[in-house]
């Protein structure tokens, strides 16, 4: 009974079916099982930042856009097949992610979410203006990856390449938080002082947090240029942000089934409001202040509670989630000691 | 040569002295006390010693090497552990997993170790384990290793915090204020623990301490700081007796009669 209900049984019976998906369902509903798969990456990515880590960054969905335009680009522009460009543009988005640790050095809480959202707009503002590179505001179509040595159309093909890839990504998430690269990401979440003094590098573990959710947004974002082959700078705007943030809360923050759980009921919900367009924001804003407010550990924290089996290691945030990321966990060391040591990072 | 040597270190924040030409030396497997009233400079002492704050002047070597100017993790993997004043137990993580995170520099394995899962990855998880209990045994707290960092009282916490520090086996730890806010029987065990991780051990300890019979009935000797400088240092009983001490806690005796209203 236990096993069968666990959070590993929900996984494995989810990549099942999402394996199985393209041999009972039609087209659309396979693009949307895509769309979940990418979805996870990005969710499962971001709580290694936000969750693990501590790192209240908002520069997800510029990462997940940058992975996608540069793989779109290098094929574009400089004629490369997908299978050189997508990691390369996956790589790309890390670079660029892992620099992103240098202000969160200096920052935290609500000062590094503005510094990164800064970025993000920034990056966003890029795609619309850079028009001899980026080809502006309308976007542009992205050849099909070829998958004629397999036989089998792309649209299958890339199915397969993100079933794998997604798997490849939750197992190294969920082993690594399991590691003293895990713990060194929740102490540093937890108690930054205290890490250091035993001896936690908050720039080695700062960078690698960084780089890390970079490299998972990025991959995404080179998965979905094959998915839809087009990409446009609102595939990668401030909605989808708060579509990411929003899967982590719900699922659960520092947990990573809870990312998969998050990012696989809001697609599902996304899909269910696509005729009332207008209401998703308002439905998705909602969701969002709603687990902040009453269920601030997501989902995953009732699952545990009721659940029997579901037995994740207990990397929750402490506290309200976001709201006591937000504020500065130092402060509750001597006043002296936490100007100190933000001085001398 | 002293285990811990603090020379001449001089800090100030803005146009506040927070020390003025302090030096420390603390000798191998030694309990060094430091008492003061508030504000006279003990944290601010640690924090330099630790790394978190540099000096504008003064050195402070660790076992004969330079430490001054060091990032605290670098200090720290050096040999130097820490204890703070507020529970820094991380409330995130179990007890026993907290206890892990104090082996981070006795741990080797890597990112692509990790998500493999290398047999070496494996027994070094093991290895940590099993390193992690057996300390909690020492200070009394097996029975919690599975608990929340956040579900454990406050003197639990500081009892794990402490263990947390000495499981990588530092050559000196400092510990700030270690019995604030513990209950009578906790502090004559933490006077227990504090005597047996020095015989046991073998570890230098320093000590910031409000709690005078605390800081009196362990400590070799005793520093006494006061407005940012050294005023004293010795023996318990001579401290005790020091003209200088009894002014810097009780004040100046004055004329009973002449200050009367």
């Amino acid at each position: 009974m236990r096993v069968l209900l666990g959070n590993r049984a929900f996984v494995i019976v989810l990549f099942a079916a999402l394996a199985l998906l393209p041999a009972a369902a039609n087209q659309y509903t396979v693009y949307v099982g895509n769309l979940m798969m990418l979805y996870i990456i990005l969710a499962v990515g971001l709580n290694l930042l936000v969750g693990f880590a501590g790192q209240l960054a908002f520069a997800n969905a510029a990462m997940y856009g940058i992975g996608a335009y540069g793989t779109a680009l290098l094929q574009v522009k400089a004629g490369w097949p997908y299978w050189m460009a997508a990691p390369s543009g996956a790589l790309m988005a890390m670079g660029i992610g892992t620099l992103l640790a240098f202000p969160a050095l200096r920052l935290s809480g609500i000062y590094l979410a503005l510094a990164t959202l800064a970025f993000a707009q920034a990056t966003q503002w890029v795609l619309l203006h850079w028009e001899k590179v980026t080809f502006g505001a309308g976007g542009f179509p992205v050849p099909e990856p070829d998958f004629s040595a397999l036989g089998i159309s792309a649209g299958y093909g890339i199915y397969y390449v993100s079933w794998l890839v997604t798997v490849a990504l939750l197992l190294f998430a969920w082993r690594v938080v399991r590691s003293r690269i895990g713990r060194a990401f929740v102490a540093m979440r937890d108690r930054e002082i205290a890490a250091q003094a035993l001896g936690v590098d908050l720039l080695t573990y700062k960078a690698l947090a960084f780089a890390l959710s970079g490299f998972y947004a990025g991959t995404a974002g080179a998965l979905y240029c094959a998915v839809l082959n087009y990409v446009s700078p609102e595939g990668f705007d401030l909605f989808q942000m708060i579509l990411h943030k929003a899967m982590v809360v719900v699922g659960g923050m520092g947990s990573i089934v809870g990312a998969v759980l998050g990012a696989a009921l809001l697609v599902y919900l996304l899909e269910v409001l696509r005729e009332f367009k207008a209401t998703q924001e308002i439905v998705f804003g909602a969701l969002l202040l709603g687990f902040v407010l009453f269920q601030p550990r997501g989902v995953v924290e009732f699952l545990k509670r009721h659940v029997p089996g579901w037995d994740e290691a207990l990397h929750w945030a402490p506290g309200g989630a976001i709201a006591s990321l937000a504020s500065d966990e130092s402060a509750n060391d001597d006043a002296v000691t936490s100007a100190l040591t933000r001085e001398r990072r | 040569m002293s285990i811990l040597a603090i020379d001449d270190v001089s800090v100030s924040f803005g146009g506040v002295r927070a020390l003025s030409g302090v030096s420390v030396h603390v000798n191998r497997g030694e309990i060094v006390g430091v008492i003061g009233p508030n504000g006279a400079g003990k944290t601010t002492l640690l924090n330099v010693v630790c790394g978190m704050s540099r000096p504008d002047r003064g050195d402070v070597a660790l076992d004969g090497t330079v430490i001054t100017g060091r990032k605290p993790s670098r200090i720290a993997g050096m040999g130097l552990g820490r204890t703070f004043q507020a529970s820094q137990l991380f409330p995130g993580m179990s007890v026993l997993e907290n206890m892990m995170t104090g082996l981070h520099l006795r741990s080797r394995a890597g990112l692509f170790a990790a998500a493999l899962r290398t047999p070496a990855m494996r027994a070094e998880e093991t290895a940590l384990r099993a390193q992690a209990r057996e300390a909690l045994d020492f200070v009394g707290m097996g029975a919690f290793a599975s608990r929340p960092g956040h579900a454990l009282s406050f003197g639990q916490q500081r009892i794990v915090e402490i263990a947390r520090t000495l499981i990588s086996e530092p050559k000196v730890v400092l510990l700030d204020e270690p019995a604030v806010g513990l209950s009578l029987n906790r502090v004559a065990e933490l006077d227990a623990l504090l005597r047996r991780i020095r015989d046991e051990r073998g570890i230098t300890l320093v000590m910031i301490e409000h709690v005078i019979r605390l800081v009196m009935g362990v400590s070799d000797r005793v520093v006494v700081m006061n407005s940012g400088e050294k005023i004293a240092e010795g023996t318990p009983e001579a401290i005790r007796r020091h003209p200088a001490v009894i002014e810097a806690y009780l004040g100046r005796q004055v004329d009973a009669r002449s200050s009367a209203p």
